[in-house]
């Protein structure tokens, strides 16, 4: 008999360990009292338990896993490019990072017009700048609008 | 009953000008396309657009906040009705007899049954909101900081319990949201968990890690559909018809009455609100007839009932955010998130110390109802047709929208990364049935219930036990937590047992 999570499951369970062993390093070495660590170190603990539960309730089970691998990898590839785009945005230009992404956006999610979603995103990036421009106290590096 | 100086006030407020009620249309016309969609959720609209409403005052941004839940909720009726596609999780039990009823050329009798339900139903949950905010601010006045944590702790376990995945989940999801508010400057002044980055001394961006969480991870799991229907045979639709059936909705009182009840108290519980309370008001209202085995073929009373339950949770939502300013959702989370923008918190002291803003916005949410009426009627024939919205284009535009709404709120680049952080949160919870409104709520509540926690320790004198067993109050509220969490695993389990016996397998 053995464990068996879906790898995408097991990832996320382990990002929830590691977060919560961090969180208590650095709040412990921040200060060791009762007050500092009230809410975080019983969480902690319970979190760690449920994980445990989680984890043993699949024994000898297969875990389902969801969706299949091209849907996955589809989903992946959106979100790299998403996170490209939020790291981007200050370093080429809201305009210019918000054009790309929204064109391979609609590439990734299934268009095969050559032209249609350049054209889209050209349309879309200025009506957002300009919108988002007026609205937002803030100012925002862009290279053309 | 009524506080009538601040109801004075609160009447002052709304009407002395039109400030309060510009954004009212369309928040309405966003909820209500957002709720057509199926995929867009109601509480998604409300954490892309809450950046925007940094710019208004407090009654403009929760008018028009809770203008998107209204339409929202009355959005995903329309979808079920003429295509048998629920826009919501709200919306299920309406699509049980509104989509039998548009096979049999009755689309215009269900829809306008549906919009009189949603209007009345949404009305009389407001209706009893406004009657007992102020008993209730009585009672919530003699809850002290330790029942406030036991209060958070039973709503949390409330919300892990009943948001449909499994328990250890549920419970999982909230416990990182809790972990998570931990990060930043504690109530102590003790500076913890930063890492190095002087972006996380106030803690985690709410607002951008809600957009993230909601909205770019749901955004995900859509992706891959081309439109929502393919189907080109929506049935016509035509004004006079329905608003003949829209009053005909007092035909049946008492379904009306019954199905608004089953919504204000559902929606008051944390973590079920309008996606439960359609269907155990369509369940209670079938049980009870005396034409039971014709539900399903397109009775009136089905969709009333369905619609009526779901638009009146949003009243009894709102009391528990408004009362206790714990919020019982998502979509409330994004209220309350606009509440600390405007450095409001909801709570008995809101109620005692500015009840001509709590009436202000029963009052203004009332009026906002009936306006659901008219546009809701107007762009009933816009809603057949966003069905039809190829998503390929529409992922990626919102996508990008949620990363300008996470800039809007904070300015610089902490913003847009934490929503691309929880974004790939969200989307690995999703997938793994976590409910991620655990974890929002959790982040939202973790600082409070740590100050409360706090009090409780200096009131106490570190002694927590003995005062817990001095105060009655905190006595049921643990005695009613104990009793949530053993009644979700019995009912678990009777689930599991019931689903494995031989019976139901054959």
């Amino acid at each position: 008999m053995s464990i068996r999570l879906a790898p995408s499951h097991a990832i996320f369970l382990a990002l929830a360990l590691a977060l919560t062993f961090a969180m208590n390093r650095s709040a412990i070495a921040a200060k060791f009292s009762l007050n500092n660590l009230i809410i975080l170190a019983p969480a902690s603990l319970l979190a760690i338990v449920l994980v445990g539960v989680i984890v043993f309730s699949q024994w000898g089970r297969e875990e389902d896993q969801g969706e299949s691998l091209r849907k996955t990898a589809g989903d992946i590839l959106l979100l790299a490019l998403f996170c490209g785009f939020c790291g981007s945005m200050f370093y080429i230009g809201f305009d210019v990072a918000t054009f790309f992404f929204v064109w391979l956006g609609i590439v990734i999610c299934g268009e095969r017009s050559l032209w249609k979603p350049p054209l889209f995103s050209l349309v879309f990036t200025a009506t957002v700048t300009s919108a988002f421009g007026a609205l937002f106290p803030f100012p925002m590096p862009t290279l053309v609008f | 009953m009524v506080d009538f100086s601040a109801l004075t006030s609160a009447l002052d407020l709304m009407f002395s000008g039109m400030g309060p009620w510009i954004f009212v249309i369309p928040g309405l016309l966003i909820g209500l396309i957002f709720g057509a969609v199926p995929g867009l959720q109601v509480s998604m609209a409300m954490a892309l657009f809450l950046p925007l409403t940094f710019t208004m005052d407090f009654i403009q941004s929760i008018m028009f906040l809770t203008s998107i839940f209204t339409g929202g909720v009355y959005g995903g009726g329309v979808t079920a009705i003429l295509m048998n596609i629920p826009g919501s999780s709200s919306s299920v039990a309406t699509a049980f007899d509104g989509y039998p009823m548009a096979c049999n050329g009755r689309q215009n009798e269900a829809l306008g049954l549906s919009l009189g339900a949603s209007v009345i139903g949404a009305f009389i949950g407001y209706v009893v909101l406004f009657l007992l905010i102020q008993p209730l601010a009585v009672v919530v006045l003699k809850l002290g900081p330790l029942e406030m944590v036991l209060v958070i702790a039973w709503g949390l376990t409330l919300i892990a319990a009943l948001s449909g995945a499994s328990m250890a989940k549920g419970l999982l999801a909230g416990m990182l949201g809790l972990i998570l508010s931990q990060v930043g400057m504690s109530t102590t002044g003790v500076l913890r968990a930063t890492f190095g980055s002087s972006y996380l001394l106030d803690g985690v961006q709410v607002v951008p890690a809600m957009i993230g969480i909601f909205a770019a991870s749901e955004l995900l799991r859509i992706r891959e559909r081309q439109t929502l229907s393919t189907r080109d045979d929506v049935p016509p639709v035509a004004f006079r018809p329905i608003i003949r059936a829209m009053f005909s909705t007092f035909k049946y009182p008492s379904v009306l009455l019954r199905g608004s009840a089953i919504g204000v108290l559902i929606g008051a519980v944390p973590g079920v609100g309008s996606s439960v309370a359609n269907l155990v008001a369509y369940g209670e209202v079938r049980r009870t007839s005396s034409r039971t085995e014709e539900f399903g073929t397109g009775l009136p009373e089905g969709v009333i009932a369905a619609e009526s339950a779901n638009s009146s949770s949003e009243g009894g939502s709102m009391a528990a955010l408004l009362a206790l300013g714990i919020p019982g959702g998502a979509a409330t989370a994004v209220l309350m998130a606009a509440f600390s923008f405007h450095n409001i918190v909801g709570g008995p002291a809101f109620i005692r110390d500015q009840g001509d803003l709590v009436y202000a916005i029963i009052v203004g949410n009332l009026v906002q109802v009936l306006l659901l009426g008219i546009v809701g009627l107007l762009v009933l024939r816009l809603l057949g047709m966003v069905i039809k919205v190829p998503l390929r284009y529409l992922v990626p535009s919102v996508l990008a929208l949620c990363a300008w709404g996470g800039f809007g709120v904070t300015g610089t680049i902490a913003g847009v990364l934490t929503v691309a952080v929880f974004a790939c949160l969200g989307w690995l919870m999703r997938r793994h049935s976590y409910p991620v409104a655990a974890t929002v709520i959790g982040l939202l509540l973790g600082r409070m219930a740590e100050g409360e926690m706090v009090r409780s320790l200096q009131i106490s004198g570190g002694n927590l036990g003995s005062y817990l067993l001095e105060r009655p109050i905190s006595m049921l509220l643990l005695a009613m937590m104990v009793f949530s969490i053993v009644a979700a695993v019995l009912k678990s389990r009777y689930a599991r047992r019931a689903a494995l016996s031989p019976d139901t397998q054959e």
